[in-house]
């Protein structure tokens, strides 16, 4: 069994950042940038008499799907739960910047093959946004980051890649929007005000954080798919979600696009008419939205496998 | 000079800033938005220095009976794509005219945050203030000119939603009581578990952490504070223009989030960002061709 063979089977909730980062890309293409032994450390957490890693975090690079050059950001968890600082998110804004650069350079030197070619930046998310230890620099990170991810359109694609342990939230949560394709796994977590500051902010009564199937039932990749703010549901692997991430790329660009939920004022119309629905329904909860969009059996969704609920899964 | 807290006070900064009675709510050229749509935001067209402006603004007075999290300045899913549409609605509207004939975004910054709720979370809030931040960027690159003033409170995630985009920020001194921050002291103590009497130490001097307009300035996170209400709209068109003439330059990442990312280390606030985004470069050209 080869490493890679190890990798794919791994679990994606489980594994490492840099698992996952060596795991989306074929086999031995994945070179690090600004890795570990680059030292390139947050300055700010020994000020606070806090730890530091070396890698800040995030894990940098590119690899190769097939042809095409795929510019990786993976972020961890166990580290300030993947939480965004100045060297972590200058590291994110550093990742688009060789990515478009490879982008100008293919269409220098490779005019004809731009197609199979493309290079697309890859987002493994695990993090809650932030990092409030140096929290204003994060902050405008985040402003860096969503300014790249425009600069991109047009371009070439960026796909959100999201069933860590943390899930993805915070400003980070509307980074993951930004992106051209979200996928995800049934374990995954995709939102912006996360449960613990919902339930201080609201009361426990609107959102009791301790409640997992809640959690999971409001933010988890099932719902998402359901409501198509994710376009991807797959099993809990590195295999999967490199499947996933392959078949994307073997689209056109045009194609690729296609599954944006915001980024055009046709697309803000749509969610308009959304938000408009969300007033008629008055959920109490996500289920009262499944059933909404023709689930008989709402209750059961959570119970189902991944491949049952993606054959019986009604979206909007 | 006058020193009044303009905190909630967001309508009355309008006509502060713009030409006397020249501002028309909902009105964005032949578009008229829903006068019933996301009343927490406001927007509408001014004159400002003898031309047309759009302004956006948050109406801390108003509550959206549909959406009862939205309150006191708060963003919600309705207010946050009344503001992407809006925008989209001037680029559309611009789009045959010249950098310097389109019309500036004004966007009047005074919200505690994005609507924090179980609806909110079921249909997407994230998505909601990451379509305007995408609408503005947007906008910003098409060449509109976008400047946020802040006038009161500019809160974490709800900032990067209605402020940060912009290609150059604004924001009234200290001494107006505005507040620039993501979370205050107590819960960052409580949240990160670290001792609440260090944390208020370096609350006064560290400027990744501290609260407060002076901070994001020294962090090039705002280009300028603006010292006298009198003057804000004379800043805001000072700025229109330094952002025109910085678009025309043609010059990439003159103005917004990469410019101010700049500015931050010149004015040493934030100094590893530069030198990590170098090494990368560095670190990938030696690869590169491995790729191709």
């Amino acid at each position: 069994m080869t490493d890679q063979d190890k990798l794919s089977g791994k679990s994606f909730y489980e594994a490492t950042a840099r698992e996952r980062a060596r795991g989306l890309v074929d086999e031995g293409t994945f070179t690090e940038l600004c890795g570990p032994a680059d030292r390139m450390s947050s300055p700010h957490l020994p000020v606070l008499g806090e730890a530091i890693e070396f890698d800040d975090g995030v894990v940098t690079g590119v690899g190769l799907v097939g042809k095409h050059p795929v510019f990786v950001i993976s972020q961890e968890g166990r580290f300030i739960g993947g939480a965004v600082g100045e060297v972590h998110g200058a590291k994110m804004v550093g990742t688009f910047g060789l990515a478009r650069q490879m982008y100008e350079r293919i269409l220098e030197e490779h005019p004809d093959e731009l197609a199979e070619r493309l290079p697309a930046v890859v987002i493994s998310f695990e993090t809650g946004g932030v990092r409030l230890h140096e929290a204003n620099a994060g902050l405008l990170a985040h402003a860096e980051v969503m300014d790249q991810i425009q600069e991109t359109k047009g371009k070439f694609p960026v796909i959100a890649m999201i069933g860590s342990k943390v899930g993805c939230f915070g400003g980070m949560g509307f980074v993951a929007a930004a992106t051209d394709v979200v996928v995800m796994s049934e374990l995954g977590r995709l939102g912006l005000t996360g449960p613990e500051v919902i339930e201080q902010e609201m009361g426990k009564a609107e959102f009791d954080s301790a409640d997992r199937a809640l959690v999971y039932r409001t933010t988890g990749g099932k719902h998402k798919y359901i409501m198509r703010d994710c376009n991807y549901l797959v099993e809990d692997s590195i295999a999967s979600f490199k499947e996933a991430l392959a078949d994307v790329l073997s689209k056109p660009y045009d194609e690729i696009v296609k599954n944006r939920r915001i980024g055009s004022e046709e697309l803000v119309d749509e969610q308009l008419d959304l938000v408009e629905l969300s007033c008629e329904i008055q959920p109490k909860d996500a289920r009262d939205v499944w059933a909404y969009f023709g689930n008989e059996d709402p209750a059961g969704i959570p119970e189902q496998t991944t491949e049952e609920f993606l054959r019986a899964a009604k979206r909007r | 000079m006058t020193v009044e807290s303009m905190i909630g006070r967001g309508r009355d900064a309008i006509d502060m800033i713009v030409e006397d009675g020249s501002f028309h709510e909902n009105k964005i050229g032949d578009w008229e938005a829903p006068a019933d749509l996301g009343p927490g935001a406001v927007v509408g067209e001014a004159r400002l220095g003898g031309r047309d402006v759009v302004v956006i603004a948050n109406d801390a007075q108003a509550f959206n009976e549909r959406f009862p999290v939205v309150y006191f300045g708060v963003i919600g899913m309705e207010e946050a794509y009344k503001m992407a549409k809006t925008v989209y609605r001037v680029i559309d509207q611009d789009a045959d005219k010249e950098i310097g004939e389109k019309r500036p975004l004004v966007l009047i910054v005074d919200t505690p945050g994005n609507g924090p709720g179980k609806i909110e979370e079921i249909f997407g809030m994230n998505k909601a203030t990451g379509a305007y931040q995408l609408a503005l960027a947007e906008a910003r690159k098409a060449g509109h000119a976008v400047i946020a003033l802040v006038i009161g409170r500019a809160i974490s995630g709800a900032f990067l939603c209605h402020g940060l985009q912009a290609d150059h920020i604004l924001s009234l001194s200290p001494e107006f009581g505005t507040m620039i921050h993501v979370m205050p002291i107590t819960s960052i103590s409580r949240i990160t578990k670290m001792d609440i009497e260090r944390l208020e130490k370096l609350s006064k001097e560290n400027p990744v952490f501290a609260a407060g307009p002076e901070f994001f300035y020294r962090l090039g996170g705002v280009d300028e504070l603006v010292e006298n209400v009198e003057d804000m709209g004379s800043a805001v068109e000072r700025h229109i223009g330094e952002v025109e003439a910085a678009k025309l330059s043609g010059e990439p990442d003159a103005s917004g989030p990469m410019y101010h990312g700049k500015l931050g280390e010149e004015r040493g606030g934030r100094t590893v960002r530069l030198p990590v985004i170098a090494r990368m470069r560095e670190e990938f050209a030696a690869v590169a061709g491995e790729y191709l």
